[in-house]
């Protein structure tokens, strides 16, 4: 401590350890923010057509076609240590070997406490839903959840279930009209 | 150059050195808990790490240049 250079050493050495204090304190007190938030989704409908495969040219596969609405208010998940929320929706079944699929149909980021609000309305699959059997007969029928992942400026990842609906039969593939 | 180097050694006695040591301790100590509970208060983590950065720029303000205050009690050598 006799020289300014010492000092700065002493004095940046000490802030250190205290800045990751405080950042274990911060990781620590949003442990216990245990908000739940519950919303709701409503399946408006559920189809499956038969459709070319990407990139096979003469195969054919199922390919299940959503229709939901969603109504969740997740702001009570928003707190110091929240930078965003990712928000899915899952639908989740049985396939003919038995076998639990779980397929992300739709997301969201959602950034700020204003936006945390989801509802969204009639809206379809962002992503495919298709079996890698390449049929859905004699599956099981599916569950819906819309789930999200809290993540913390500093700390732990969270992750939840907002809202999960009843089984929905997944029904015969039609043709579709050319 | 010798007034230069003086200026950035910038010595201080036995007992500023003990004062500044203490003084270092505390300030980030108490402006640790203190940056907290900011933080949490106004639900901000941009508060509870601005109030710890300038907290910390004024402790190095405070203590890296040698002010008189620690240059009370020079050594006195037998003559």
């Amino acid at each position: 401590m006799h020289s300014a250079l010492a000092r700065i050493n002493n004095v940046s050495s000490l802030f250190s350890t205290c800045l990751m204090v405080l950042l274990a304190a911060v990781a620590l007190s949003s442990l216990f923010a245990t908000a739940d938030p519950k919303g709701k989704i409503d399946v408006v409908s559920l189809k499956v057509y038969n459709a070319k495969a990407k990139r096979y040219p003469f195969k054919e596969q199922e390919f299940g076609f959503v229709k939901f609405d969603i109504d969740a208010d997740l702001s009570p998940l928003f707190h110091w240590n929240t930078k965003q929320l990712f928000v899915y929706l899952e639908a989740e079944y049985a396939n003919t070997q038995g076998v639990n699929n779980t397929i992300v149909l739709w997301d969201r980021i959602v950034r700020r406490k204003e936006d945390a609000h989801v509802v969204v309305a009639s809206g379809r699959n962002k992503y495919k839903l298709k079996e890698l059997y390449e049929s859905f007969k004699n599956t099981s029928p599916a569950t819906f959840s819309l789930k999200y992942n809290m993540m913390p400026y500093v700390g732990l990842l969270m992750y939840g279930e907002a809202a999960r609906t009843e089984g929905h039969e997944i029904p015969e593939a039609r043709d579709a009209i050319a | 150059m010798a007034p230069l180097q003086d200026i950035i050694e910038g010595k201080i006695d036995f007992i500023g050195q003990k004062r500044v040591d203490s003084i270092s301790r505390i300030w980030l100590a108490a402006s640790t808990v203190v940056s907290f509970v900011v933080g949490f208060a106004l639900q901000s983590l941009r508060a509870t790490m601005g109030t710890f950065a300038l907290s910390t720029l004024l402790l190095f303000v405070m203590a890296v240049p040698p002010w008189p205050v620690y240059n009370r009690h020079p050594v006195e050598w037998r003559k």
